[in-house]
């Protein structure tokens, strides 16, 4: 904005003497209404007049038609929702379906093979055992796990998110959706972050960037981990078939246990509205809330440049921070099973320590302390919970020795293993809520640290699901004993 | 053994009651001397505002603006001018220099907090008096400076008072009783008293701010019936006594009339943007602002979500979409309707 003539002589001019502060405060005080509200509309004019004369576009009448067309079936009441569940249905089996082979190749190539070939490699260098162990057994064998089951499913499901954002859906779903989180305090975006979630919990807090307004964004990074990740689907499956599945006949064993995995998934859905609803309306009531949600015009999706950013930006990274952690953590398991203070385990003794607690919440101490060394990555639980329970319950015969986690080929070796080590259906019950209700993941939580920079946000995102986690299997376990 | 214990406890009693600065009594007689200086400034605060106003005050229109009982007021006064911060020497109650200095300084952070939580917090509306009551005297005048230069020295505060500059004048309330404006006649709300609280809770709750342009439709003794920014809103007459307006002769009660909001448009139809409500600040109105919903933007409605909130406009060349109470925000002038 220039000072024109016209203005000066309109009485811009100060009197002698008149300080220029004095001058300014003057004129300002003379502005009705908003000073940056004009800067605003005088930009948008003149925006408008430069377009209106330079920016000519063809073919923009048959574009509009095909857009307004996929919106109103996108959109529609009555299509709306089916194309949404249908397409994401499709996301998930091709991820789940498509990422078992390559999984299986992984695991047979880095814990398979590789696993051998390091330890006889590190026999022949003649490293002493205790280093061997720490080194291969606990660092190499976490760090191989977290990559051989985490890495397929994430490179399938994130190009193929980054597919749909790209052409432009996944900002219909918002819309779609909008009304719901709405109710909730929350964002329409965050149905984007929470679906990302249910890949990964550290993609998804990533994915809350594009929720614009802060107190929503809060919401959506502290509810993110009720999006049952890819990591924990496998412990779910895994978990409802041994224990959900044999309540009843044979021939509905499978449907049965299908249902009590999709059933938890729903419950963590339920608990991301909650939680969100509580949020907004306690401790989140003071941030600054805004909504707007641009719907962008539908566009060819770049293939091989989402296929790029998705592997780097999403896949690799996310795996980059989980090798960071898993590294560390694996020599903790193993050195938890070796260490040894007064004939025990350093390990055995925690579990007798966290059993009472871990069996009034109708778990056991195994379970407990194994979400506690296996914070790195939610993949190597079973693995973790199987080697603990062999250690605790002084099995033989079983796995590769105390520290060495492993996984067996059927659902009936493990199931006996684990009945060994004393678990009930109570026990197969509220691991799977348990699953579902604790802290994130060590990567997720430091992502959280890394969006909100703060450490307050991080622990209150690690402590309420784990508080939420506590109450609910307590509960659960009371009324179970209660009633059998 | 048992002395000694005796003793331990007793030593450590007296150090948590009498600990210089951290013991119970050090922290109780700061709290009385805060309690106390929050007083004088209180007072201090309601003789400027009558000063500006012009009407005088007196022992008994303090006390009863801070609730004490007439010799409480009459000791607080005592104590005021014991410290050089009032006299009574032109035979009537007036401010020293040092006590309006002490008094702008109050005003001032009061209306720049409001201002604050106003533009950058999502704290509710019917807060913010409160909160500014409590923070006007935690504020040092090098605070309230750096609040005001982050907030880009605002001229007025969410009710419609003015900010005054450090060291400035306080200006006069603006405006005209809204009870005083004559039926039929366009005003502009330009300030809302913000005591006492349950009253201004009904105004918040009827919808009414600062900035809203609207004209008296008609009167009785029992009620006022306004239209304001495309809706009717009836309200009694004290409690239109807490709105001041000013008279607007450029406008004509059919613009007003003509006057709704991007949530009365129906799918397909078209308005033109004349502005956004003073309803809506902070950081709400610089997105939508953003978004390109300024004067003179033409908005159609084309699409609502299948749960039928939001609704999707095109502004600009662009699709976006608004929830229902932000469209409602946004003021337009219906245009020639497009079939839907």
């Amino acid at each position: 904005m220039s000072a024109s003539p016209e203005s000066n002589a309109a009485g811009v001019t100060g009197g002698a003497g008149e300080d220029i502060f004095q001058l300014s405060r003057r004129l300002r005080a003379g502005i009705e209404g908003d000073l940056h509200e004009h800067l605003v509309e005088a930009l948008y004019a003149d925006a408008g007049r430069i377009a209106s004369r330079a920016v000519s576009r063809p073919g923009r009448e048959r574009r509009a038609t095909f857009d307004a067309t996929l919106d109103r079936i996108v959109t529609s009441r009555v299509w709306g929702f089916p194309v949404m569940l249908g397409l994401f249905a499709l996301i998930f089996w091709l991820t789940i379906s498509g990422a078992n082979v390559p999984s299986a190749l992984l695991a047979d190539l880095l814990v398979g093979r590789g696993y051998p070939w390091l330890q006889e490699l590190a026999v022949a260098a003649g490293l002493p055992a205790w280093l061997r162990g720490l080194t291969i057994d606990g660092m190499y064998l976490a760090t191989a796990w977290v990559v051989s089951v985490m890495l397929p499913p994430m490179a399938i499901f994130f190009p193929l998110f980054t597919l749909l954002e790209d052409f432009g859906y996944l900002p219909r779903v918002a819309f779609n959706l909008d009304r719901l989180f709405q109710r909730a305090g929350a964002h329409g975006r965050q149905a984007m972050s929470t679906m990302m979630g249910f890949g990964c919990n550290a993609a998804g807090v990533v994915a809350t960037r594009i929720i614009d307004s802060p107190r929503e964004r809060l919401i959506a990074i502290l509810t993110n981990n009720f999006a049952l990740c890819n990591g924990r689907w496998p412990t779910q499956i895994l978990i409802a078939t041994i224990f959900i599945g044999g309540l009843v006949p044979a021939h509905f064993a499978g449907l049965f246990s299908a249902a009590a995995v999709t059933g938890v998934a729903l419950l963590g859905v339920g608990f991301t509205f909650a939680t969100a609803w509580l949020l907004s309306r306690t401790i989140l009531k003071g941030q600054v809330s805004t909504f707007s949600l641009e719907l962008p015009p539908y566009r060819p999706p770049r293939f091989w440049r989402t296929l790029y950013t998705s592997l780097i930006d999403r896949t690799l990274f996310v795996l980059w921070r989980a090798v960071v952690f898993a590294l560390p953590s694996g020599a903790l398991i193993w050195a938890s099973a070796n260490l040894e203070v007064g004939g025990r385990s350093v390990a055995e003794h925690a579990i007798t320590g966290l059993d009472p607690l871990g069996l009034a919440l109708g778990l056991n101490g195994v379970i407990l302390l194994a979400y506690v060394i296996a914070i790195p990555a939610n993949e190597i639980v079973i693995p973790t919970v199987l080697m603990l329970t062999v250690l605790s319950a002084k099995m033989t015969g079983v796995g590769g020795g105390a520290g060495v986690i492993f996984e067996l080929d059927s659902p009936e070796e493990i199931k006996r293993v684990l009945t060994a080590g004393g678990w009930t259906v109570l026990t197969g019950v509220n691991l799977m809520l348990f699953s579902l209700l604790h802290n994130p993941c060590s990567t997720t939580i430091y992502t959280i640290y890394k969006e909100t920079r703060s450490a307050r946000w991080a622990a209150l995102a690690a402590l309420l699901p784990l508080a939420i986690g506590f109450a609910v299997t307590a509960l659960v376990a009371l009324v179970w004993r209660a009633l059998s | 053994m048992k002395l000694f214990a005796l003793l331990a406890g007793a030593g450590a009693a007296t150090a948590l009651l009498g600990w210089p600065r951290h013991g119970i009594l050090a922290r109780w007689r700061e709290a009385r001397s805060a309690a106390a200086r929050i007083r004088r400034e209180d007072a201090l605060k309601h003789l400027l505002k009558c000063e500006a106003n012009g009407s005088p005050a007196t022992s008994l229109s303090l006390g009863g603006a801070l609730g004490l009982r007439e010799g409480e007021a009459a000791a607080l006064l005592r104590d005021l001018e014991a410290r050089g911060l009032v006299s009574f020497a032109g035979g009537a109650l007036a401010l020293q220099p040092d006590g309006r200095e002490i008094a702008l300084h109050v005003v001032r952070a009061h209306r720049l907090w409001e201002r604050h939580l106003a533009e950058e917090t999502g704290v509710a509306e019917a807060r913010w008096h409160r909160l500014a009551e409590r923070q006007e005297h935690r504020l040092t005048p090098a605070e309230a400076d750096a609040l005001a230069a982050r907030l880009g020295h605002p001229l007025s505060d969410p009710h419609g008072d003015a900010i005054p500059a450090p060291g400035g004048e306080l200006s006069a309330d603006d405006g005209q009783p809204l009870n005083a404006i004559a039926t039929g006649q366009p005003f502009m709300l330009v300030h809302i008293e913000d005591e006492p609280e349950d009253v201004y809770a009904a105004i918040l709750r009827l919808g009414l701010r600062p900035g809203m342009r609207g004209y008296v439709m008609g009167r009785s003794t029992a009620a006022l019936r306004l239209w304001i920014e495309g809706r009717e809103v009836e309200l009694r007459p004290s409690t239109a006594q807490q709105l001041s307006a000013r008279e607007l002769h450029a406008v004509s009660r059919a613009d007003l009339r003509g006057e709704r909001t991007l949530a009365d448009l129906p799918p397909g139809a078209r308005g033109g943007v004349i502005g956004l409500s003073a309803s809506c600040r902070g950081a709400e109105r610089r997105r939508l602002l953003d978004l390109g919903f300024v004067p003179g933007s033409v908005v159609e409605a084309r699409f609502a979500s299948p749960a039928g909130d939001p609704t999707a406009y095109e502004v600009r060349g662009a699709l976006v979409a608004l929830r229902r109470d932000q469209a409602c925000h946004v003021r337009i002038a219906a245009e020639g309707e497009v079939a839907a």
